[in-house]
């Protein structure tokens, strides 16, 4: 263990000196380095859920009371769109894709992404679409206001604020895309020695299929709204009722990406707490491959089921159908997942420091975000409920709580890993109580306000909504409140935390990551880990030896 | 073996751009798909004929008739259309002789149900006068109906039948 870490410490010692030659602006301006584009990722995606977040509080604001208090019924659903597209795109996607350059080269023993230049460009086009989106809210007309899904007519009527959101939906799509490639080539050609495919942290595995998701879905979108873009202003019919064209079609092809967008949100998540659940449990993760099976048929299913948003739009009863069991199967390899997590944890010598409480609460409530997609998976139940804020609370527990959490899970777990301190764990804990209690007295009464019928996308509703709404709306200001307290507790940590943090702070963490010292030097496996590192490592996962495959 | 593995990744960045590539093609090649698919499974789809009588509450289908030993054909061009109340509908229609001779017709309109005829008023018809046609002519004639401002609820759909008969000569 010392002479491995030993080895590793000296050259890196070099290069520490090296990088005092290079100014601020070379730095991050020009970054190459996996580790410096990742942090970037990570403080853009978290400056863009701020932004995201403090548009859900205008709209909750708005929604305290019946009535119109605030804003104008245009610039509400400008608010819920940019919500939308802001915390899909701009926060949660690019916080994963940080994650993945901060740490796939660590875990799987890599000196860097396979492609490094790109890895700049593919940051450094999400600032422009941000800008795009903020600067159209004060275009005429304002910003796009037809909800996230820009179906149209809506997306086809509305004015200049539309061309700005889908230059920026090119430009995301197109970092995703490059980021994708950068994923996949890493993971599939520059493993350390030793390190097969099925011998993968789950991490790995699960970047590896979102990003193939990514590659195949992205340019679609792209198509998508390019032919909006077209109807708009180059008298193309794609959508255009008038001219022959059909705006039901444009739903087909958004959904054919919507669908596995989701898991795109969903399967990375799945990946971190499947890190973070056997570290704190000490027990190897069970069910590796099994794990890795569930995840590729999840991904693969995700493409045959985009359906079941439109089963409101009228379909044949046969399609309906068809949409209704397929999507009604994904609960299959996703309980076989949840049953993992669950094992793995039964019997183990539990702890529960910040990183494991965010996973655990991420089993938990990602779980009934998973029974409410159940229940909307029935068709004629679906038909009752769409665009109702049942919807709303069904897709914010596998976005907020799902998706949501397993990032700050990581941020706790990794955090020793960047910055080389420990957080405090007192502040950490009570960020993630906060978040979790306030977090279910926004959403779980939306659940009974989707019931009874509150329409989502409306600025005013009718009085007997009031109380839940209430209720909603104060729990939305406090988790908001809980997440100013999060970035304080990250600006601790960076300045010093509660203490130096040793190379492996984690009792039971085995992966590569924690083999190299805290924070992680600039330039880590210029040499690849030696073999007798790496096994050391799969054996403790339970990768290595009798009771494997 | 620095350079294997480059041009390793190169290789597969290259594929994968592809099969981005492909996929932005997808997302169009499903345009005619999903046109061909409605159209075998006989799915309704939007037209604009939907888009143009938004409020569209009654559907007008046209149906012709031809007398027999009469060497015509008669053919509605817009065999059904959506009506919108106090709109105008104008449909088409295809005469043709058939017979080597001039041929003198008159077409005889007919409503069902019959109440219709008071809310789809004709402002201009091929049915007004007898037309002559020349040796086997073809010509596209035209019905304008007023479209009363208000239709019954429980009134769906109507028709108007148009019979093709001889003029004859006045005697
Ligand atoms: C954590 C605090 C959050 C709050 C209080 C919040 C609140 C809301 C509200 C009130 C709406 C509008 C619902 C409607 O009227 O239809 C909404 C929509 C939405 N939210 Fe959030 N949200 C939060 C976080 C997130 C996150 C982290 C995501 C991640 C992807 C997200 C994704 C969405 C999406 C996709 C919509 C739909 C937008 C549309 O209707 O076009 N939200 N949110
Ligand atoms: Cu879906």
């Amino acid at each position: 263990m010392t002479t491995a870490n030993d080895a590793l410490h000296a050259p890196s010692h070099d290069h520490a000196h090296e990088e005092h030659h290079v100014s601020f602006v070379q730095r991050w301006f020009y970054a190459t380095n996996h580790k410096d584009i990742g942090t970037l990722y990570l403080w853009f995606a978290f400056s863009m859920f701020i932004t995201g977040g403090i548009m859900a509080l205008c709209i909750r604001a708005e929604l305290f009371q019946p009535g119109l208090q605030f804003w104008q019924p245009d610039f509400f659903n400008q608010l819920t769109t940019l919500h939308g597209v802001i915390m899909v795109f701009g926060a949660i996607m690019p916080a994963f894709t940080g994650l993945a350059n901060w740490m796939l080269p660590l875990m799987i023993g890599a000196p860097d992404m396979a492609f490094a230049r790109m890895n700049n460009w593919s940051f450094w086009l999400l600032p422009p679409a941000a800008a795009l989106l903020m600067i159209s809210f004060f275009v005429p007309g304002g910003a796009a206001a037809g909800g996230w899904t820009l179906y149209p007519p809506l997306s086809i009527q509305a004015g200049m604020g539309m061309d700005l959101a889908i230059f920026a939906i090119h430009l995301l799509g197109l970092s995703s895309i490059m980021g994708s490639i950068n994923i996949v080539t890493t993971v599939l050609n520059i493993r350390a020695p030793g390190m097969t495919m099925l011998k993968m942290p789950l991490f790995g595995w699960t970047m590896l299929i979102t990003a193939y998701l990514l590659i195949a879905v992205a340019p679609v979108l792209a198509g998508a709204v390019t032919m909006l873009l077209t109807d708009r202003h180059f008298d193309t019919h794609f959508f255009k009722a008038v001219g022959g064209g059909d705006p039901v079609l444009f739903q087909h092809i958004f959904w054919f990406f919507g669908h596995p967008e989701v898991y795109i949100m969903a399967l990375p998540a799945f990946g971190i707490v499947s890190q973070i659940i056997p570290t704190f449990a000490r027990k190897p993760l069970f069910g590796y491959v099994s794990m890795v099976y569930a995840t590729c048929s999840i991904a693969i299913l995700s493409f045959m089921v985009w359906g079941h948003h439109m089963f409101a739009v009228g379909m044949p009863a046969s399609t309906q159908l068809f949409f209704m069991f397929l999507t009604m199967l994904i609960a299959v390899p996703t309980g076989v997942k949840v049953f993992n997590w669950i094992a793995t944890m039964w019997q183990g010598s539990m702890t529960f420091e910040t990183p494991m409480l965010f996973s655990i609460g991420f089993v938990c409530l990602f779980t009934v975000g998973g029974f409410s997609g159940l229940i909307l998976a029935i068709a004629p139940v679906d038909t009752q409920m769409q665009d109702t804020y049942y919807v709303v609370a069904h897709f914010h527990y596998v976005l907020v709580a799902g998706a949501l959490f397993s990032l700050f899970g990581a941020t706790y777990y990794w955090l020793p890993k960047w910055t080389g301190y420990m957080y405090h764990e007192g502040r950490g804990q009570f960020h993630f109580w906060w978040s979790m209690i306030w977090f279910n007295v926004t959403f779980f009464p939306m659940h009974f306000l989707g019931l009874a019928g509150m329409p989502r996308r409306i600025p005013d509703y009718n009085m007997q909504f009031t109380d839940f709404n209430a209720m909603a709306t104060v729990g939305a200001f406090c988790f908001g409140l809980g997440q100013i307290f999060f970035l304080f507790n990250v600006i601790h940590t960076i300045r010093g935390g509660v203490g130096k943090a040793p190379a492996s702070p984690w009792e039971g963490a085995n992966t590569l990551e924690w083999e190299v010292a805290s924070p992680a030097p600039h330039h880590t496996w210029e040499t690849p880990p030696s073999l007798e590192i790496v096994e050391k490592g799969l054996k403790a996962q339970g990768l290595l030896g009798d009771h494997h495959e | 073996m620095q350079s294997t593995l480059q041009q390793a990744n190169r290789k597969l960045a290259i594929r994968m751009m592809v099969i981005a590539c492909m996929m932005f093609g997808f997302g169009y090649v499903m345009v005619p798909f999903y046109d061909a698919f409605c159209q075998v499974l006989g799915i309704d789809r939007a037209n604009s004929d939907f888009a143009n009588t938004s409020a569209a509450v009654i559907r007008v289908e046209f149906d012709t008739n031809v007398d027999d030993g009469l060497a015509a054909t008669l053919e509605a061009l817009d065999p059904v259309l959506a009506a919108k109340p106090g709109g105008l509908l104008k449909a088409r229609f295809r005469l043709v002789n058939k017979s080597d001779q001039p041929l003198k017709v008159r077409a005889v309109p007919s409503y069902a149900p019959a109440r219709s005829a008071g809310l789809l008023q004709k402002l201009e018809c091929f049915c007004f006068d007898a037309l002559t046609l020349a040796p086997n002519e073809q010509r596209d004639v035209t019905v304008v109906l007023l479209v009363a401002n208000e239709l019954p609820a429980e009134l769906g759909a109507a028709t108007l039948s148009y019979t093709l008969h001889p003029e004859l000569a006045p005697s």
